[in-house]
Protein backbone atom coordinates (compact mmCIF):
# COMPACT_ATOMS: atom_id res chain seq x y z
CA UNK A 1 0.00 0.00 0.00
CA UNK A 2 1.06 3.79 -0.79
CA UNK A 3 0.15 6.18 1.35
CA UNK A 4 1.05 9.93 0.73
CA UNK A 5 -0.23 12.46 2.99
CA UNK A 6 0.01 16.61 2.34
CA UNK A 7 -2.17 20.14 3.60
CA UNK A 8 -3.61 21.66 0.91
CA UNK A 9 -7.61 22.70 0.93
CA UNK A 10 -7.30 23.89 3.95
CA UNK A 11 -7.52 20.27 5.57
CA UNK A 12 -5.48 16.95 5.91
CA UNK A 13 -5.31 14.95 2.52
CA UNK A 14 -4.16 11.66 2.08
CA UNK A 15 -3.67 9.03 -1.12
CA UNK A 16 -4.36 5.88 -0.58
CA UNK A 17 -2.96 2.95 -4.23
CA UNK A 18 -2.73 -0.26 -3.59
CA UNK A 19 -0.25 -1.39 -5.51
CA UNK A 20 3.45 -2.09 -5.00
CA UNK A 21 5.90 0.69 -4.95
CA UNK A 22 7.20 1.62 -8.20
CA UNK A 23 8.37 4.68 -9.96
CA UNK A 24 4.88 5.03 -11.50
CA UNK A 25 3.06 4.85 -7.96
CA UNK A 26 5.38 7.47 -7.21
CA UNK A 27 4.72 10.00 -10.24
CA UNK A 28 0.95 8.64 -10.04
CA UNK A 29 0.87 10.48 -6.10
CA UNK A 30 2.88 13.22 -7.10
CA UNK A 31 0.39 14.01 -10.17
CA UNK A 32 -2.51 14.11 -7.76
CA UNK A 33 -1.38 15.86 -5.59
CA UNK A 34 -0.24 18.68 -7.95
CA UNK A 35 -3.97 18.54 -9.42
CA UNK A 36 -5.17 19.14 -5.57
CA UNK A 37 -3.12 22.03 -5.39
CA UNK A 38 -4.27 23.14 -8.69
CA UNK A 39 -7.68 23.11 -8.02
CA UNK A 40 -6.73 24.86 -4.64
CA UNK A 41 -5.27 27.64 -6.18
CA UNK A 42 -7.77 28.23 -8.97
CA UNK A 43 -11.52 27.69 -6.17
CA UNK A 44 -10.15 28.93 -2.75
CA UNK A 45 -11.74 32.34 -1.86
CA UNK A 46 -9.17 32.37 0.36
CA UNK A 47 -6.27 33.28 -2.47
CA UNK A 48 -6.87 36.98 -3.28
CA UNK A 49 -4.96 35.79 -6.78
CA UNK A 50 -7.84 32.68 -7.40
CA UNK A 51 -9.71 32.46 -10.41
CA UNK A 52 -12.82 32.44 -7.99
CA UNK A 53 -11.58 35.20 -6.23
CA UNK A 54 -11.44 37.43 -9.71
CA UNK A 55 -14.76 36.27 -10.34
CA UNK A 56 -15.80 37.71 -6.66
CA UNK A 57 -14.30 40.96 -7.23
CA UNK A 58 -15.47 41.39 -10.77
CA UNK A 59 -18.70 40.07 -10.77
CA UNK A 60 -17.95 38.27 -14.21
CA UNK A 61 -15.82 36.23 -15.42
CA UNK A 62 -14.85 33.94 -18.68
CA UNK A 63 -14.20 30.96 -16.46
CA UNK A 64 -11.84 27.98 -17.51
CA UNK A 65 -13.04 24.41 -17.38
CA UNK A 66 -12.50 23.37 -13.63
CA UNK A 67 -14.54 27.25 -12.53
CA UNK A 68 -16.89 26.74 -15.06
CA UNK A 69 -17.19 23.19 -13.80
CA UNK A 70 -17.80 23.64 -10.32
CA UNK A 71 -20.40 26.44 -10.71
CA UNK A 72 -22.40 24.60 -12.99
CA UNK A 73 -22.12 21.65 -10.61
CA UNK A 74 -23.09 24.41 -7.57
CA UNK A 75 -25.89 25.37 -9.20
CA UNK A 76 -27.31 22.15 -10.15
CA UNK A 77 -26.78 21.12 -6.43
CA UNK A 78 -28.79 24.54 -5.32
CA UNK A 79 -31.54 22.99 -7.35
CA UNK A 80 -31.77 19.72 -6.21
CA UNK A 81 -31.57 20.74 -2.80
CA UNK A 82 -34.06 23.84 -2.56
CA UNK A 83 -31.77 25.99 -1.61
CA UNK A 84 -30.60 23.63 1.07
CA UNK A 85 -27.10 23.98 -0.49
CA UNK A 86 -26.73 27.12 -1.57
CA UNK A 87 -22.97 28.43 -3.28
CA UNK A 88 -23.78 32.23 -2.34
CA UNK A 89 -23.24 31.80 0.74
CA UNK A 90 -19.64 33.69 0.96
CA UNK A 91 -21.08 37.10 2.75
CA UNK A 92 -22.86 34.58 4.82
CA UNK A 93 -19.87 32.89 5.93
CA UNK A 94 -17.80 36.38 6.11
CA UNK A 95 -20.50 37.99 8.22
CA UNK A 96 -20.54 34.63 10.53
CA UNK A 97 -16.62 35.39 11.18
CA UNK A 98 -15.37 32.80 8.33
CA UNK A 99 -13.57 35.66 6.66
CA UNK A 100 -10.18 33.95 6.43
CA UNK A 101 -8.63 30.14 6.50
CA UNK A 102 -9.42 28.61 9.38
CA UNK A 103 -5.89 28.13 10.50
CA UNK A 104 -5.77 31.68 10.79
CA UNK A 105 -9.48 32.63 12.30
CA UNK A 106 -9.12 33.66 15.31
CA UNK A 107 -10.94 31.42 18.44
CA UNK A 108 -13.08 34.46 19.99
CA UNK A 109 -13.66 37.50 17.19
CA UNK A 110 -16.02 39.69 15.84
CA UNK A 111 -19.28 38.77 13.52
CA UNK A 112 -21.82 41.34 11.01
CA UNK A 113 -25.15 40.99 10.74
CA UNK A 114 -26.29 37.99 8.97
CA UNK A 115 -25.92 38.32 4.99
CA UNK A 116 -28.72 36.85 2.98
CA UNK A 117 -27.68 34.13 0.48
CA UNK A 118 -29.37 33.05 -2.67
CA UNK A 119 -28.31 35.89 -5.14
CA UNK A 120 -28.37 34.93 -8.97
CA UNK A 121 -25.59 33.33 -10.83
CA UNK A 122 -25.73 33.11 -14.67
CA UNK A 123 -23.32 30.96 -16.78
CA UNK A 124 -23.99 31.95 -20.32
CA UNK A 125 -21.10 29.64 -22.21
CA UNK A 126 -18.02 29.76 -20.09
CA UNK A 127 -19.10 33.60 -18.87
CA UNK A 128 -20.21 33.26 -15.44
CA UNK A 129 -21.96 36.29 -14.14
CA UNK A 130 -22.96 37.46 -10.10
CA UNK A 131 -25.55 39.79 -9.64
CA UNK A 132 -24.70 42.92 -7.68
CA UNK A 133 -22.98 42.13 -3.74
CA UNK A 134 -23.28 38.02 -4.64
CA UNK A 135 -20.33 36.07 -4.05
CA UNK A 136 -19.29 32.69 -4.30
CA UNK A 137 -17.97 30.04 -1.73
CA UNK A 138 -17.09 26.86 -3.46
CA UNK A 139 -14.97 25.34 -0.17
CA UNK A 140 -16.97 22.30 -0.09
CA UNK A 141 -17.52 21.40 -3.27
CA UNK A 142 -14.51 22.45 -4.69
CA UNK A 143 -12.91 19.87 -2.26
CA UNK A 144 -15.10 17.21 -3.40
CA UNK A 145 -14.32 18.09 -7.07
CA UNK A 146 -10.49 18.01 -6.57
CA UNK A 147 -10.87 14.56 -4.54
CA UNK A 148 -13.32 13.21 -7.81
CA UNK A 149 -9.82 14.48 -10.17
CA UNK A 150 -7.24 12.98 -8.10
CA UNK A 151 -9.17 9.44 -7.80
CA UNK A 152 -9.98 9.76 -11.17
CA UNK A 153 -6.04 10.16 -12.30
CA UNK A 154 -5.15 7.86 -9.51
CA UNK A 155 -7.38 5.17 -10.73
CA UNK A 156 -5.05 4.57 -13.75
CA UNK A 157 -2.47 2.90 -11.78
CA UNK A 158 -4.40 0.63 -9.00
CA UNK A 159 -7.50 0.51 -6.69
CA UNK A 160 -6.67 4.11 -4.86
CA UNK A 161 -8.86 6.28 -1.97
CA UNK A 162 -8.22 10.11 -2.00
CA UNK A 163 -9.12 11.60 1.46
CA UNK A 164 -9.40 15.51 2.05
CA UNK A 165 -10.15 16.41 5.56
CA UNK A 166 -13.06 13.54 5.48
CA UNK A 167 -14.42 13.92 1.98
CA UNK A 168 -13.59 10.89 0.36
CA UNK A 169 -13.44 8.99 -2.88
CA UNK A 170 -12.12 5.81 -3.88
CA UNK A 171 -11.92 3.69 -7.44
CA UNK A 172 -10.93 -0.13 -7.57
CA UNK A 173 -11.04 -2.78 -4.85
CA UNK A 174 -8.06 -2.89 -2.32
CA UNK A 175 -6.97 -6.77 -1.40
CA UNK A 176 -9.14 -6.72 1.16
CA UNK A 177 -12.69 -6.54 -0.12
CA UNK A 178 -13.33 -2.54 0.46
CA UNK A 179 -11.60 0.58 2.41
CA UNK A 180 -12.16 0.47 6.09
CA UNK A 181 -13.09 3.64 6.73
CA UNK A 182 -13.17 4.91 10.35
CA UNK A 183 -15.58 7.47 11.91
CA UNK A 184 -15.55 8.44 15.51
CA UNK A 185 -19.38 8.25 16.99
CA UNK A 186 -20.74 9.00 20.45
CA UNK A 187 -21.24 5.21 20.18
CA UNK A 188 -17.27 4.40 19.98
CA UNK A 189 -15.77 4.18 16.25
CA UNK A 190 -17.37 2.86 13.43
CA UNK A 191 -15.83 1.36 10.27
CA UNK A 192 -17.51 1.80 7.38
CA UNK A 193 -16.29 -0.52 4.23
CA UNK A 194 -16.35 1.38 1.06
CA UNK A 195 -16.01 -0.67 -2.49
CA UNK A 196 -17.28 2.07 -4.20
CA UNK A 197 -18.24 5.62 -4.41
CA UNK A 198 -17.33 8.39 -2.09
CA UNK A 199 -18.18 9.65 1.68
CA UNK A 200 -18.59 12.92 3.07
CA UNK A 201 -19.54 14.09 6.54
CA UNK A 202 -20.72 17.56 7.37
CA UNK A 203 -20.85 18.75 11.03
CA UNK A 204 -21.07 21.46 13.54
CA UNK A 205 -18.41 19.45 15.56
CA UNK A 206 -15.31 21.22 14.20
CA UNK A 207 -14.58 24.46 12.50
CA UNK A 208 -16.10 26.13 14.84
CA UNK A 209 -15.37 29.31 16.68
CA UNK A 210 -17.04 32.53 18.95
CA UNK A 211 -18.17 35.56 17.77
CA UNK A 212 -19.98 38.29 19.48
CA UNK A 213 -19.98 35.93 22.51
CA UNK A 214 -22.12 33.02 20.42
CA UNK A 215 -20.59 30.07 18.88
CA UNK A 216 -20.53 30.12 15.39
CA UNK A 217 -19.91 26.73 12.79
CA UNK A 218 -19.23 26.89 9.00
CA UNK A 219 -22.23 25.12 7.71
CA UNK A 220 -24.52 28.05 6.59
CA UNK A 221 -28.41 27.65 6.44
CA UNK A 222 -29.33 29.84 2.99
CA UNK A 223 -32.72 30.67 4.16
CA UNK A 224 -31.23 32.67 7.64
CA UNK A 225 -27.59 33.80 6.26
CA UNK A 226 -26.78 32.42 9.72
CA UNK A 227 -24.89 28.92 11.00
CA UNK A 228 -27.30 26.52 10.86
CA UNK A 229 -29.54 25.27 14.05
CA UNK A 230 -29.74 21.49 13.57
CA UNK A 231 -30.39 18.73 15.61
CA UNK A 232 -27.63 16.96 13.82
CA UNK A 233 -24.46 17.30 14.98
CA UNK A 234 -22.97 15.24 11.96
CA UNK A 235 -23.70 13.53 8.78
CA UNK A 236 -21.60 11.23 6.86
CA UNK A 237 -23.44 10.23 3.28
CA UNK A 238 -22.15 7.71 0.93
CA UNK A 239 -22.72 8.63 -3.34
CA UNK A 240 -21.02 8.19 -5.72
CA UNK A 241 -18.86 10.99 -5.88
CA UNK A 242 -17.70 12.94 -4.15
CA UNK A 243 -19.03 16.12 -4.89
CA UNK A 244 -22.61 14.33 -4.64
CA UNK A 245 -21.35 13.20 -1.01
CA UNK A 246 -20.35 16.68 0.06
CA UNK A 247 -23.83 18.29 -1.89
CA UNK A 248 -25.94 15.58 0.39
CA UNK A 249 -24.45 15.75 3.69
CA UNK A 250 -24.51 19.15 3.85
CA UNK A 251 -28.57 18.99 2.66
CA UNK A 252 -29.20 16.73 5.13
CA UNK A 253 -27.48 18.30 8.03
CA UNK A 254 -29.90 21.43 7.21
CA UNK A 255 -33.10 18.82 6.92
CA UNK A 256 -32.66 17.84 10.48
CA UNK A 257 -32.74 14.09 11.94
CA UNK A 258 -36.21 12.77 10.81
CA UNK A 259 -36.46 14.92 7.39
CA UNK A 260 -32.53 13.79 6.45
CA UNK A 261 -33.68 10.29 7.30
CA UNK A 262 -36.93 9.82 5.23
CA UNK A 263 -35.04 11.62 2.58
CA UNK A 264 -31.58 9.24 2.98
CA UNK A 265 -34.39 6.39 2.96
CA UNK A 266 -35.90 7.88 -0.42
CA UNK A 267 -33.28 8.23 -1.89
CA UNK A 268 -30.89 5.28 -1.13
CA UNK A 269 -28.29 7.35 -0.18
CA UNK A 270 -26.37 5.40 2.60
CA UNK A 271 -26.41 7.87 5.72
CA UNK A 272 -24.98 8.10 9.58
CA UNK A 273 -26.46 10.66 11.36
CA UNK A 274 -25.05 11.70 14.69
CA UNK A 275 -28.33 13.76 16.72
CA UNK A 276 -27.19 16.85 19.19
CA UNK A 277 -28.95 13.99 22.22
CA UNK A 278 -26.00 11.38 21.37
CA UNK A 279 -28.06 8.64 18.93
CA UNK A 280 -26.58 7.43 15.81
CA UNK A 281 -29.30 7.01 13.60
CA UNK A 282 -28.15 4.87 10.16
CA UNK A 283 -30.76 5.64 7.16
CA UNK A 284 -30.75 5.17 3.47
CA UNK A 285 -29.94 0.99 3.62
CA UNK A 286 -26.65 1.70 5.62
CA UNK A 287 -26.22 -1.69 7.83
CA UNK B 1 98.98 37.42 5.56
CA UNK B 2 99.88 34.00 4.99
CA UNK B 3 97.47 32.82 7.82
CA UNK B 4 94.54 35.21 7.15
CA UNK B 5 94.01 34.07 4.02
CA UNK B 6 94.67 29.83 4.91
CA UNK B 7 91.65 30.76 7.63
CA UNK B 8 89.48 31.88 4.73
CA UNK B 9 90.29 28.90 2.72
CA UNK B 10 89.62 26.73 5.83
CA UNK B 11 86.15 28.24 6.43
CA UNK B 12 85.37 28.28 3.15
CA UNK B 13 85.95 24.63 2.82
CA UNK B 14 84.49 23.56 6.03
CA UNK B 15 81.08 25.53 4.47
CA UNK B 16 80.89 23.31 1.22
CA UNK B 17 81.59 19.92 3.10
CA UNK B 18 79.04 21.12 5.77
CA UNK B 19 76.05 22.20 2.92
CA UNK B 20 77.31 18.73 0.89
CA UNK B 21 76.85 16.59 3.91
CA UNK B 22 73.23 18.29 5.13
CA UNK B 23 72.25 17.29 0.92
CA UNK B 24 73.42 13.62 1.39
CA UNK B 25 71.46 13.06 4.86
CA UNK B 26 68.53 15.00 3.51
CA UNK B 27 68.25 12.43 0.31
CA UNK B 28 68.62 9.64 2.49
CA UNK B 29 69.25 6.99 -0.13
CA UNK B 30 68.59 4.19 2.00
CA UNK B 31 64.58 5.09 2.42
CA UNK B 32 63.05 3.61 -0.51
CA UNK B 33 64.21 -0.02 0.49
CA UNK B 34 63.52 0.17 4.04
CA UNK B 35 59.99 1.38 3.42
CA UNK B 36 59.64 -1.42 0.70
CA UNK B 37 61.04 -3.84 2.93
CA UNK B 38 59.08 -1.82 6.14
CA UNK B 39 55.45 -2.90 5.36
CA UNK B 40 53.77 -5.54 3.05
CA UNK B 41 50.15 -4.71 3.97
CA UNK B 42 50.71 -1.31 2.31
CA UNK B 43 50.90 -2.83 -1.22
CA UNK B 44 47.67 -5.19 -0.24
CA UNK B 45 46.07 -2.30 1.13
CA UNK B 46 46.85 -0.12 -2.21
CA UNK B 47 45.97 -2.86 -4.61
CA UNK B 48 42.53 -3.64 -2.98
CA UNK B 49 42.01 0.31 -3.17
CA UNK B 50 42.64 0.19 -7.03
CA UNK B 51 40.22 -2.92 -6.85
CA UNK B 52 37.54 -0.94 -5.08
CA UNK B 53 37.48 2.05 -7.51
CA UNK B 54 37.38 0.01 -10.43
CA UNK B 55 34.06 -1.91 -9.12
CA UNK B 56 32.91 1.64 -8.07
CA UNK B 57 33.83 3.05 -11.71
CA UNK B 58 31.33 -0.45 -12.87
CA UNK B 59 28.49 0.01 -10.49
CA UNK B 60 28.35 3.72 -11.79
CA UNK B 61 28.50 2.57 -15.18
CA UNK B 62 25.24 0.18 -14.40
CA UNK B 63 23.52 3.21 -12.41
CA UNK B 64 23.80 5.90 -15.16
CA UNK B 65 22.29 3.26 -17.78
CA UNK B 66 19.19 2.39 -15.10
CA UNK B 67 19.28 6.00 -14.30
CA UNK B 68 18.67 6.92 -18.05
CA UNK B 69 16.34 3.91 -18.35
CA UNK B 70 13.99 5.37 -16.09
CA UNK B 71 13.99 9.31 -16.89
CA UNK B 72 13.04 8.02 -20.52
CA UNK B 73 9.98 5.86 -19.35
CA UNK B 74 8.88 8.30 -16.76
CA UNK B 75 9.09 11.10 -19.70
CA UNK B 76 6.68 8.56 -21.30
CA UNK B 77 5.13 7.99 -18.68
CA UNK B 78 4.15 12.00 -17.88
CA UNK B 79 3.60 12.69 -21.28
CA UNK B 80 0.84 10.01 -21.33
CA UNK B 81 -0.75 11.31 -18.06
CA UNK B 82 -0.58 14.78 -19.71
CA UNK B 83 -2.59 13.84 -22.66
CA UNK B 84 -5.25 11.82 -20.58
CA UNK B 85 -5.76 15.36 -18.32
CA UNK B 86 -5.26 17.89 -21.31
CA UNK B 87 -8.49 15.30 -23.00
CA UNK B 88 -11.64 17.00 -21.98
CA UNK B 89 -13.56 13.85 -20.86
CA UNK B 90 -11.97 13.94 -17.60
CA UNK B 91 -13.18 17.36 -16.79
CA UNK B 92 -16.56 16.64 -17.71
CA UNK B 93 -16.14 13.13 -15.89
CA UNK B 94 -17.22 14.17 -12.31
CA UNK B 95 -19.32 16.90 -13.83
CA UNK B 96 -21.81 14.06 -14.82
CA UNK B 97 -23.27 12.18 -12.17
CA UNK B 98 -21.86 8.60 -11.62
CA UNK B 99 -24.54 5.67 -12.39
CA UNK B 100 -22.79 3.47 -10.05
CA UNK B 101 -24.43 3.58 -6.93
CA UNK B 102 -22.28 3.79 -3.97
CA UNK B 103 -21.20 0.49 -1.83
CA UNK B 104 -20.63 0.79 2.02
CA UNK B 105 -21.62 -1.38 4.73
CA UNK B 106 -20.48 -1.27 8.55
CA UNK B 107 -17.44 -3.70 9.06
CA UNK B 108 -15.02 -4.54 11.47
CA UNK B 109 -11.79 -4.32 9.91
CA UNK B 110 -8.92 -2.01 11.46
CA UNK B 111 -9.81 1.34 9.59
CA UNK B 112 -6.77 2.55 6.62
CA UNK B 113 -8.28 6.12 6.98
CA UNK B 114 -11.20 8.23 8.52
CA UNK B 115 -13.82 10.65 7.73
CA UNK B 116 -15.17 13.15 9.68
CA UNK B 117 -16.58 17.08 9.99
CA UNK B 118 -14.50 19.08 7.03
Amino acid sequence: MERHAFHALGTECELLLDVEPSPDAVLALALAEGEIRRLERLLSRFRSDSELSRLNDAGELEAGDDLLAVVRLALEARERTGGRFDPTVHDALVAAGYDRSFEELAVEGAGSPAAPAGGAVRVRGRRIGLDPGVRLDLGGIGKGYAVDRAVAGLATVGPCLVNAGGDLAVAGVPAGGAWPVGLDTPAGELTLGVAQGALATSGRDRRRWRADGEDRHHLIDPATGRPADSDLVTVTVAAPTAVEAEVAAKALFLAGEQAAAAEADALGLPALLVTADGRVRLAGGLA
Amino acid sequence: MTDHVARLYATALAIVVFFLSWAGVAAHPWGHETEAKADPRMAQLDRRAEKLRQRQARVQRKLDRRFAAYRVALARRQAEIAAVQASPAPVAAPSAPSVSAPSVATVSAAPVTETRSS
